[in-house]
């Protein structure tokens, strides 16, 4: 705590005077425009109807309601990765990496810190990306809310826990850029954000679960779309609680050897 | 000419040394676009498979000439893409403290211009061949009404390119913060442009603002010569526009490199970051 509140304060500090916008606007735009894609397709092309195809693999008939919770999923996730899994490279480019090394303040708290900082504001994000696609007539089903809290903290633990070894990799490989968007166009593959899983090639598909995004997904949809109570959701919760603690503590393993890699190299990310 | 030529050289080599060069820009380039192109194809499959939607979208009706559209789309997308990127780089000369040093040289500000965007086209055309083999390869999805419209269709694509590369550099004299680039040309861009759909199915207010675009225009010559088998006669509206729109955006370009110049002698603001 005494390491997490303070880097949630800090970061808050950042974003407010810094960038205000440019964040806010980048990831409502992806959301917005996935959902508007889905919207037109269904009017003009489908004439308001999808194949029978897609409900079978989908487990439900709701084209719009489910590509409405995935965009939703997956600003959040995007949004999550980039906070937590940047945190450290960011420091490194900003020559605090070391500092941060020779404090007694552990990792695992102030990634916590980072991540509460990012789910608060990815949060105000989702809710206006939502009111977006419910003002343009895409309508959600009251949603279990049990259900719907298990899920959100399962699919939080579940992208926090694949930022940790993504971290590990960008700052001893030095490099963000290509790391971050090679898992996000992957993550939109194979995670089964705008389209089912079922879709795809078994390889890809069982790549996919390996992720657990993909079962945080059908978690939430599950009591979005659903109404699902929680014993129905409880497989998929429990792997995607079980494969993000892995993630999680693989990562944790990664880090201090990253670190040293990283400090070795020198300030050049 | 001779010195506007050694500035299309020395901007190449610059940019092979810098982006192209580097085996990176596989991911940036190909595996990038490929992933996002089948992530589309699936998301849109659902609703091309919806009863009637062959009859509004007569193309659904065979998969592999869906892909073929959709695929068209994320080429023209890629190449238009990496000319904002190189606009992106370029507005990294004034943080290193070399855009000044351009200007004062004596070299053409146009060529300067037209340099940066049309030499990350070159080096972008393997991707251009790797599209036309893959397309080749699915029989049946690349349609010609002859060989020699492969040659128009990437000229339609080209140059209207470059042109759109010189108006963003230009734009640069102006800001400093070159992430609204990025913000505002990467996801708006393929939506309003008919990327990953079709442009009947966008609101009539889109297309027009997608119209101010050559991309939009560019997809529609691109798509149609290579996959409908149209030839010269049946584009010429097209071309005509886009010639039109290429000749605005260099019209434009000139002028807010010349504005922008004066500006900036006024202000100083080119070695400012």
């Amino acid at each position: 705590m005494a390491t997490a509140l303070p880097t949630l304060r800090r970061n808050w500090l950042v974003t407010m005077r810094a960038y205000q916008w440019t964040y806010f606007v980048g990831t409502l735009a992806t959301g917005i425009l996935t959902v508007g894609l889905a919207y037109l397709a269904f009017h003009a092309i489908g004439g308001g109807r999808a194949g029978g195809g897609f409900a079978a693999a989908a487990g439900t008939a709701d084209y719009l309601g489910y590509v409405t919770v995935g965009a939703a999923a997956s600003m959040f996730s995007v949004r999550m990765v980039l906070w937590v899994a940047k945190a450290q490279i960011t420091e490194q480019r900003e020559g605090t990496l070391e500092s941060q090394v020779l404090a007694p303040a552990r990792r695992l708290p102030y990634l916590i810190g980072v991540g509460l900082q990012a789910l608060t504001t990815t949060v105000v994000e989702v809710v206006v990306m939502l009111a977006f696609a419910i003002m343009i007539g895409v309508r959600l089903p009251a949603p279990d809310p049990v259900t719907l809290l298990a899920a959100f903290v399962a699919a939080s633990v579940a992208v926090f826990g694949i930022s940790v070894p993504l971290s590990a990799i960008m700052i001893s490989v030095g490099e963000a850029h290509i790391t971050q968007n090679t898992l996000f166009v992957a993550m939109g593959l194979l995670c089964g954000f705008t389209f089912p899983p079922g879709y795809l090639p078994d390889p890809l598909r069982w790549l996919g679960e390996a992720l657990p995004i993909t079962s945080a997904l059908r978690a939430l949809r599950a009591a979005t779309l659903e109404h699902a109570p929680l014993s129905a959701a409880a497989p998929d919760l429990l792997l995607c609680l079980a494969l993000g603690l892995a993630y999680l503590a693989v990562g944790l393993r990664l880090l201090g050897p990253a670190e040293r890699i990283a400090i070795q190299r020198g300030g050049s990310a | 000419m001779r010195a506007a030529l050694r500035v299309f050289a020395a901007e190449g080599l610059k940019q092979h040394r810098r982006i192209f060069g580097s085996k990176l820009v596989v991911f940036s380039m190909l595996l990038w676009p490929v992933l996002t192109l089948a992530t589309t194809y699936y998301t849109v499959l659902p609703v091309t498979e919806a009863p009637g939607a062959a009859d509004r979208w007569p193309l659904v009706a065979q998969p592999g000439r869906l892909l073929a559209f959709l695929a068209a789309g994320a080429l023209a997308y890629t190449f238009f893409f990496s000319l904002v990127q190189s606009a992106w780089h370029f507005s990294w000369e004034r943080v290193s403290g070399t855009l000044e040093a351009m200007f004062l040289t004596p070299a053409s500000r146009m060529a300067l211009v037209l340099a940066n965007g049309s030499s990350a086209l070159v080096q972008n055309a393997w991707l251009f061949g790797c599209f036309g083999i893959a397309a080749a390869v699915a029989t049946g999805t690349l349609h010609l009404a002859h060989p020699g419209m492969l040659a128009v269709a990437a000229l339609a694509l080209l140059v209207p390119a470059v042109a759109w590369g010189a108006f963003l550099n230009s734009l640069l004299m102006f800001s400093r913060d070159s992430a609204f680039l990025y913000t505002l040309l990467d996801d708006p861009l393929w939506f309003i442009a008919g990327v990953r759909l079709p442009l009947f199915a966008l609101p009539v207010w889109i297309t027009a603002i997608g119209l101010a675009f050559p991309l939009t225009t560019s997809l529609v010559v691109l798509r149609g010569a290579l996959l409908d088998g149209k030839d010269v006669g049946d584009l010429a509206g097209q071309f005509a526009f886009l010639a039109g729109l290429s000749a605005v955006l260099l019209g434009l370009t000139a002028l807010l490199l010349r504005v922008g110049e004066r500006h900036a002698q006024r202000t100083g603001s080119l070695q400012l970051f």
